[in-house]
């Protein structure tokens, strides 16, 4: 069996697996706040294995990238979709096409899939055990997973942006010396991509009062 | 300094957890009682329960076999073989600890709740036979989870013997934080919350039939019968919450010579492992809700995700 | 010319905010005059990129490949804002004209502002932000008509293109790594750096990054299987919209596949790329081909042209000779040229018989006078025909895949061009040549075979100059590039296939 991980690298691995694990949790959320919430725990975590490369390697950068993605994710971002979606139907349950055990089975065996076949490839040098890139990958696997099994607009764009919090946690793990002005171009244009979500849920909401892309069978073909 | 021979420590641990089951069982729920503001019962209260139980008569439904008597006491016997099995006192393992390792003390358990489903199938009431159907059903997602558990001990110690693991976890800090056992840890936690018929599978105070499942296992037995059958549960808790604590949340305290007090010591270790471990059990009751029986399917689904990342992580070379 | 570049950059963000403040007489004409302006702009830099790079400020970086994309994209920008100036009118029964049209001009200019900037920016990382941006600009600008067909369109687009640009996000990480390995823990992902050091790059991350670009940039370029989102996009937009996501939005991601390309071809050699581009490309146009040949509504079908001619654009990258990467740039430019003219001619049709069903326009040759047949030689441009530039670009692919030795692939490619032709060319002729019939009592007949080509008679006349300026000005551009490109053009192209394959 492989070694045993050291310390730092068993709690940064659990932190990833957390973040896998609001994935999933995510498939399961019946509340339009409890997914925003899930969300906002998730850019959590992902800031503090942040937190914690910054440490292990000592890149001051990171700590202000955190900080950011702290402000922008976990605060901003679930308050402009709150506040732009304040009179929706908050219960989004049974959106799924299937049910939420079979979209957690279906999960698990693509996220098993992604695990496994990152987990082939061979990365030299990184800064966190190469198993946390293996669960990113699986996060936007699932993150995948639940943009498609669901049909309301709030779970779709809330797999999006966890998608984009899969990506980060795999730049952290083998690009965590990406320059900071980078880091922070894209972290704005996450913001950007925000707003635009925002504005477009809105206007679908405004059109069909709900929040269910079941109706958008118009343009087919 | 008295040293206890180990075939005799091998008996203390079964005549612990034996003696010990019910009043685990009072203190949860008086626990729980105190929580929710009540006066709350008495600790002991379900050894006054069993004593009288044991006084009463036993009534038979008509349509009941051998079975239906046969079951219970059947059932108690597997409840006390387990704790021959696993680390309950001591960091060693016991002469008759290599008859099982961990799969068979799974299997042994198993065996117990498939014989008490069994007596209530054959007694030809509604309800028991409702609850015995609901538990094998659900059981059939649980077990796997408790196999996957299983899976991670052997992979991380590449033995299946509980007492391997307990001294792993206990070599060095880094054992506790991989992700392997923390997730092994909590997907047998939230088995052993289905298990025992807590919240949020099922409320474990009440008699709502509609909602139960382990509980309406034992609604047609009587006297004496009842009695095992209730003190079997309580043992089966006391089993599961000493698998959590010594195999995998702290197996510290646990007695490392046959001395007498190093056993004492680990007698009072373990009553207060299971105590912290019923507390946080009683704070969960009394937090949350009791999920739709469909939703139960949710709840061990999770479980078993939790379980199988533990193999995957393990298996990534990175857990 | 580093000035030009920032000109570049900074003019048309300058229109964009003027258009939110200023009133729609001001906005349309400093939005012509900025598309004009930015056309010259990208002309001049014809001459000095064909020598070598031109670079400002530190982010800002132009080579012949870029300017191949800026040529396009300003273009279409030029003509894209004269035909707006026709199109964007209150007839369209807007209750509120000056806000949509304070709104649609920012977007268009912001819009147009993106798609330059992205052949400009230094290095794979800002190349990500400008598609990202374009991408979000590009979506509100889909969802501006207040119609449930354009908001279903635009929540289709945006999901799926931010999608894949998380993929491709995940690319440039890929890509990063692979650099890092030689160039250090901490760089920018610029071009030249990258490019030089790319033999030493690590062939794997190389290649996962390769596959997650064609990927990530694929879906915003639409390559099948990702291209779900451009027929409901193109056909919902308006239609200068339409004409820039179709004629530069697509060509601006293929840009971005292009540097892929270009780093993936010198660290891993020309084959694994190659054949990965073939692969999509392949389906792309299988796709496309089969779908052109049932379509309803005549925006989809030019739609379902662009996926066609994205296909065609990856298989010419995939065959990898000079002649056919010089057929693939020209073949961007010409294209840009017919597609604006197909789909500023399809948005005078919509406009003038108020559908989009391809069986309810009629008799578009007596009504139209001038768009109709700029239509048809349009879409005849777009299938091939000489003398216009798609046949000479084309021509160069196949033979660049002749002397590939891939025959199959280069005759796979032939079929299915001519099978899109057909699909289009009978749409098209029906719609311009086939007469409207008026009905005459009891003409039974007519009735049950068109009943909506009876209708009242539609007057023969232009809805607006400034709707056919645009096509004569694609018109000319097409000509000019299939007859006889200009010297200073035909060196860029080569400068520019040059750099491709890794010895300019």
């Amino acid at each position: 069996m492989d070694p045993v991980p050291g310390v730092f690298e068993g709690g940064a691995n659990v932190v990833a697996v957390l973040v896998l694990l609001a994935e999933f949790a995510m498939l399961r959320a019946q509340l339009l706040r409890t997914q925003v919430r899930l969300y906002a725990w998730q850019s959590l975590f992902v800031a503090l294995l942040a937190v914690l490369v910054a440490a292990d390697q000592g890149i001051p950068e990171l700590y202000v990238l955190a900080a950011l993605s702290v402000a922008l994710k976990v605060v901003i971002v679930p308050l402009v979709v709150l506040r732009l979606l304040p009179d929706a139907d908050t219960d989004i349950a049974g959106s799924g096409r299937f049910g939420v055990a079979s979209a957690v089975l279906l999960a698990i065996g693509v996220a098993a899939f992604g695990l496994f076949v990152i987990n082939s490839l061979h990365f030299a040098k990184s800064s966190l055990p190469t198993t946390a890139l293996a669960l990113a990958g699986a996060v936007v696997l699932v993150a995948f997973v639940l943009m498609i099994v669901r049909s309301d607009v709030v779970s779709q764009a809330i797999g999006f942006y966890s998608l984009e919090n899969g990506v980060s946690l795999a730049g952290l793990v083998v690009a965590a010396r990406l320059p900071l002005i980078v880091e922070v171009a894209f972290l704005f244009d996450l913001l950007v991509a925000v707003v635009v979500f925002g504005v477009l849920m809105k206007i679908h909401h405004s059109r069909t009062a709900s929040l269910s892309t079941a109706t958008l069978t118009r343009l087919r073909g | 300094m008295i040293t206890l021979a180990p075939p005799v420590v091998n008996a203390l641990q079964v005549l612990t957890i034996a003696a010990a089951a019910p009043g685990i069982s009072g203190v949860i729920s008086r626990v729980e009682t105190r929580l929710q503001g009540r006066r709350g019962t008495r600790v002991l209260q379900p050894y006054y329960d069993l004593a009288k139980l044991f006084r009463k008569e036993t009534l038979l439904p008509d349509t009941a076999s051998w079975v239906f008597l046969a079951a219970p006491l059947a059932a108690f016997t597997c409840y006390l073989t387990v704790p021959l099995l696993i680390p309950v006192l001591t960091s060693y393992p016991l002469p008759l600890g290599y008859m099982g390792d961990i799969l068979g003390g799974g299997f042994v358990l198993a065996l117990g709740s498939f014989l008490v489903a069994l007596a209530a199938a054959d007694s030809g009431a509604p309800y028991a036979q409702m609850g015995s159907s609901r538990a094998k059903t659900f059981s059939a997602i649980t077990e796997p989870t408790v196999l996957l558990v299983v899976f991670t001990v052997a992979l991380i110690t590449t033995t299946d013997l509980p007492y391997a693991l307990a001294r792993t976890v206990r070599s060095s800090a880094d054992q506790i934080v991989r992700p392997a056992h923390v997730l092994a840890a909590a997907a047998l936690f939230m088995v052993i919350l289905a298990e025992t018929s807590r919240i949020p599978v099922e409320t474990h105070t009440g008699t709502n039939e509609f909602g139960m499942i382990d509980e309406a296992r034992s609604l047609e037995h009587s006297g004496p019968a009842y009695a095992l059958l209730k003190w079997g549960s309580a043992m089966k808790q006391l089993i599961l919450y000493t698998i959590l604590a010594d195999v995998f949340l702290v197996p510290w305290g646990l007695a490392s010579t046959g001395r007498a007090t190093s056993v004492g010591l680990a007698i009072l270790a373990l009553l207060g492992k299971a105590v912290a471990i019923g507390c946080v059990v009683a704070v969960i009751d009394n937090s949350f809700a009791k999920l739709r029986l469909f939703k139960i399917t949710e709840f061990v689904a999770a479980a078993f995700l939790l379980a199988v990342l533990a193999v995957f992580t393990l298996y990534l070379g990175g857990g | 010319m580093g000035v030009v570049l920032i000109l570049l950059v900074t003019v048309p963000l300058a229109a964009g905010i003027v258009a939110l403040v200023a009133p729609p007489r001001l906005t349309r004409a400093v939005t012509v005059g900025c598309g004009v302006t930015c056309f010259a702009l990208a002309v001049s830099l014809v001459g000095a990129a064909g020598s070598g790079e031109v670079r400002a400020a530190r982010y800002l970086r132009v080579d012949a490949l870029s300017v191949v994309f800026l040529l396009a994209t300003a273009f279409l920008y030029a003509c894209a804002a004269a035909y707006a100036v026709g199109y964007v009118t209150p007839e369209k029964g807007e209750a509120d004209f000056p806000r949509y049209a304070r709104r649609f001009y920012a977007g268009l200019n912001v819009f147009a502002w993106s798609m330059l900037a992205a052949p400009l920016v230094n290095g794979l990382a800002l190349l990500w932000v400008a598609v990202e941006v374009t991408t979000v600009v590009s979506a509100l600008l889909v969802a501006i008509e207040d119609t449930d067909g354009a908001a279903e369109a635009a929540w289709k687009y945006v999901l799926l293109a931010s999608a894949g640009l998380g993929i491709a996000l995940l690319a440039t990480i890929v890509m990063y790594y692979a650099g890092s390995q030689v160039l250090g823990a901490s760089y920018e992902l610029t071009f030249d750096p990258l490019l030089a050091s790319a033999a030493g790059l690590p062939a794997g991350a190389v290649r996962l990054a390769f596959v997650l670009a064609v990927v990530g940039f694929g879906t915003k370029m639409g390559l099948v299987p990702m291209h779900t989102w451009l027929p409901d996009a193109h056909s919902e937009a308006p239609t200068p919209v339409s004409a820039l996501l179709s004629g530069s939005l697509l060509v601006v991601s293929f840009y971005a596949v292009l540097r892929y390309f270009q780093v993936a071809r010198a660290a891993v050699g020309p084959h694994f790329p190659q054949t990965v581009l073939l692969v999509f490309g392949v389906a792309s146009l299988l796709l496309a081909a089969l779908c052109l040949l049932d379509q309803p509504d005549v925006k989809r079908l030019l739609a379902y042209s662009s996926v066609e001619h994205m296909g065609i654009l990856a298989v010419g990258v995939g065959f990898g000779a000079p002649l056919a990467l010089a057929g693939v740039l020209l073949h961007v430019l010409a294209h840009a040229a017919a597609k604006g003219n197909a789909f500023f001619g399809a948005g005078v049709l919509v406009r003038k018989f108020g559908t989009k069903s391809v069986t309810e326009i009629r008799g578009a040759l007596d009504a139209l006078p001038w768009t109709a047949p700029l239509f048809l030689l349009a879409v005849l441009a777009l299938s091939a025909f000489p003398p216009f530039g798609l046949f000479r670009s084309e021509f160069q692919i196949v033979a660049g895949g002749m002397a590939a030795s891939e025959h199959a692939l280069a005759a796979v490619l032939v079929v299915l061009v001519t099978v899109a032709f057909l699909g289009l060319s009978l749409v098209t002729t029906r719609m311009v040549f086939l007469p409207r019939r008026h009905p005459r009592p009891g003409d039974a007949a007519l009735q049950r075979s068109e009943p909506s080509a009876a209708v009242a008679a539609v007057a023969r006349s232009e809805p607006s100059g400034w709707m056919v300026a645009p096509m004569v000005a694609g018109l000319v551009a097409l000509v000019v590039l299939g007859v006889h490109p200009p010297g200073d053009l035909t060196d860029l192209l080569s400068r520019a296939v040059a750099e491709l394959r890794g010895l300019g």
